[in-house]
């Protein structure tokens, strides 16, 4: 293997789990993630790769294994997508609750109805309040890194959680990019065997998953749970610096790109926000001070880091790839949340809602939310009220669609 | 430098595998690289668009390619096709390449600015592999249209992306020597693109009513005017004097284009068969036979 190579984003992922040196893989096809476990397990069966793959019948049983595995000391991986990560939802929270450090790789798909197969974020947030930590990419890089910068929080005794790792359906998962794959040696140094604590082993019974009848011990363990994910953000810091000086790529939990002097930042996650960049390299060509604030750690919340890239910005927009009817982006709340004890808070933080079902962006849109932000001037309900991306274009192929389909557009 | 290069195909036609050898060529030459697909739910036939981007730089951009310099339509019909419409976006300075017979002036396509190639890879394809696969040619052609890729770069990019799958050596060369063909007879021009993409008008949401709740489809036979058979590349016909009306005909046509008449006669329906050839291969008394067809409809 190369040292740099091509590849895709489900290629990416599955040479996370194959240099994480993980023990068991349970397994349920999805698109757009089945790739990732067609991969590992053609390694498995070439020998190339020493792991157990098991495929279960459901996404439920998939995660109960997994978490099952996992307690008993076992470095677990395993991936879904969209309606598999909710049909496992209850075991998500179960799972959590176990303190199993397994990681799980989302492959993000819109939900149904109506069904589809391109990326938005309303599969993985579903999975936002789990206790799993959350790390989301841009590129195919950071899905390698990310699974093992993942391994390292999770297994780490002041965390003990499982991850996720995000990456977008397609624009990630079917799209090759250059990918430096660690050298194995060096990860092995970065992220050793993994000794669980107080593994199932034959003639030590281990209760798990015991159940609490009281409330003050549910509320305890609750709280621990809290507390350790919020323990990920500080170690984040620790290893992101170990890791650099062993691959020579580092990872806060945000990204800061031309926010310095910018006085418009535009907030964004995942893979869209290489359109995002693209958008603030013309501004500034054009004389404005645009910046973007992209967010790697979804759970824990990067709150501080946030709020010191933002304090004392003129305006701020943020771009959620998702939608919750009803309220409006996920993401925004959380934003100006982080924001609102700063004196010198942004004075204008803008929801903008696009991308949904993985719908295209053009160059035009981004720039013209930049434009908004330097003129002040959002929608006509008020700077609270999110701008909904949706092109005069789009609507009236939307219109035709309906009209073959015997539907009447009222307007 | 940024080069945005589109290529239009159909399921099973190579797209997506001549969008990646054109990736891997590139990168072979040291330059950046992008490439992905974009196709719905996986069938043969269906309208796929593949995109490479290739740079000496960082590649600010993601997904869907709205702007090409250079188009690579794979299937003739495909021009016609409004959800695959091959020409949107197309820059002003860069070319268009179509798998055709036909001249360019004969193709009507009246794009300003835009040079127009033709060359008939099908046949090519025909010929040195025995099936109308244009992954190789289709990558060879982009590459040689592009002049940032050599065709040594070609050649082992062919080698490395068939060279995963099941293919014979033997297969392997006859590829090699179709990209290669395919490279020395399509001029090379001069790329001169200059910005085109348009910003597009977001409209706001109060267009929406809220009284559309669902994807409900109430007409039938609403893709009637899609004629489905205009991508075949062979035609089957049917011999009655060795027809027995067994039915084997039917009962295998994936696209129900074998419709049986009231005597009992399997007659095709040409304007939906797509030339999957499987009542050929299944009629037992061989009385379908297949000839070539350029256009189809």
């Amino acid at each position: 293997m190369k040292s740099l190579s091509l590849m895709t984003g489900n290629a990416a992922a599955a040479w996370g789990a194959r240099l994480a040196r993980v023990d068991y893989i349970p397994a349920y096809p999805i698109t757009p993630q089945t790739e990732i476990i067609e991969t590992l397990s053609s390694w498995i069966r070439n020998g190339e790769m020493d792991a157990k793959l098991v495929q279960l019948e459901s996404e439920h049983s998939m995660l109960t294994a997994a978490g099952a595995a996992s307690s008993t000391g076992a470095r677990v991986f395993t991936a879904t997508s969209s309606q598999g990560l909710l049909y496992g939802m209850e075991m998500l929270y179960n799972i959590t609750g176990w303190r199993t450090p397994l990681v799980l790789v989302n492959v993000s798909r819109a939900l149904a109805a109506p069904i589809t197969l391109e990326p938005d974020h309303n599969d993985v947030l579903a999975a936002r309040d789990s206790g799993f930590l959350q790390l989301h990419a841009e590129n195919c890089q950071e899905i390698v890194d990310m699974i093992l910068l993942s391994y390292r929080l999770a297994e780490d005794r002041k965390v003990m959680l499982p991850a996720i790792v995000n990456l977008d359906g397609f624009y990630l998962s079917f799209t090759r990019e250059r990918v430096a794959l660690p050298d194995m040696k060096k990860v092995a140094e970065f992220l050793p065997e993994y000794n669980g604590s107080n593994p199932f082993r034959a003639s030590r019974p281990v209760a798990k998953a015991s159940s609490v009848l009281s409330s003050n011990l549910y509320s305890y363990f609750r709280y621990q749970m809290h507390i350790s994910s919020l323990n990920a953000l500080s170690l984040l810091g620790r290893i992101s610096g170990e890791f650099e000086s062993l691959f020579g790529r580092s990872y806060g939990p945000v990204e800061e790109f031309m926010t310095d002097d910018a006085d418009y930042v535009l907030v964004m996650t995942n893979s869209f926000s290489t359109i995002g960049k693209q958008a603030v390299v013309r501004m500034r060509s054009r004389g404005v001070r645009a910046g973007l604030l992209r967010i790697r750690m979804l759970r824990p919340f990067p709150a501080d880091a946030i709020a010191s890239v933002l304090a004392g910005k003129r305006a701020v927009a943020v771009f959620d790839q998702n939608i919750a009817p009803g309220s409006g982006g996920i993401i925004y709340p959380e934003i100006v949340s982080s924001l609102y004890h700063l004196k010198n808070r942004p004075e204008d933080v803008f929801p903008v809602i696009g991308g949904l079902g993985g719908k295209q962006i053009t160059m035009g849109e981004m720039e013209m939310i930049f434009e908004m932000m330097h003129k002040g001037h959002w929608s006509a309900e008020g700077p609270h009220s999110p701008l909904y991306l949706m092109r005069n274009d789009e609507i009236e192929s939307v219109k035709k669609n309906l009209q073959i389909a015997g539907q009447v557009v009222r307007q | 430098m940024l080069l945005r290069i589109r290529f239009h195909g159909r399921g099973g036609q190579g797209g997506k595998t001549a969008s990646r050898i054109l990736g891997s060529a590139a990168f072979d030459e040291g330059l950046n690289v992008q490439d992905s697909p974009v196709y719905g739910a996986e069938r043969r036939g269906a309208p796929v668009t593949a995109f490479t981007r290739i740079s000496d730089g960082e590649i600010l951009e993601r997904g869907f390619i709205f702007d090409p310099d250079v188009v690579i339509v794979m299937d003739e019909t495909l021009l016609e096709d409004p959800t695959a419409s091959p020409l949107s976006g197309l820059r002003e300075g860069g070319i268009l390449f179509v798998n055709s017979s036909r001249k360019p002036d004969e193709l009507n396509v009246n794009l300003d600015g835009v040079e127009v190639v033709t060359l008939n890879i099908t046949d090519m394809a025909l010929e040195l592999l025995g099936k109308p696969i244009l992954s190789t040619a289709s990558a060879a052609v982009a590459a040689k249209l592009i002049s940032v890729v050599s065709p040594d770069a070609v050649t082992s990019a062919v080698r490395g992306e068939l060279g995963e799958g099941s293919l014979s050596p033997e297969a392997i060369q006859m590829n090699v020597a179709l990209a290669g063909r395919a490279f020395s007879l399509v001029p090379s021009f001069k790329l001169s693109t200059k910005e085109n993409y348009s910003p597009g008008t977001v409209v706001p949401i109060g267009v929406i009513s809220g009284m559309e709740g669902s994807e409900d489809i109430l007409l039938v036979g609403n893709s009637a005017l899609r004629k489905t058979g205009d991508w075949r590349i062979y035609a089957p016909t049917i011999d009655y004097e060795k027809c027995t009306n067994c039915m084997i005909c039917y009962a295998y046509c994936p696209e129900s284009a074998m419709v049986i008449e009231t005597d009992g006669r399997p007659v095709i329906d040409m304007e939906n068969c797509k030339g999957c050839l499987i009542c050929y291969r299944e009629c037992p008394t061989k009385a379908i036979s297949i000839t070539r067809e350029v256009r189809a409809l």
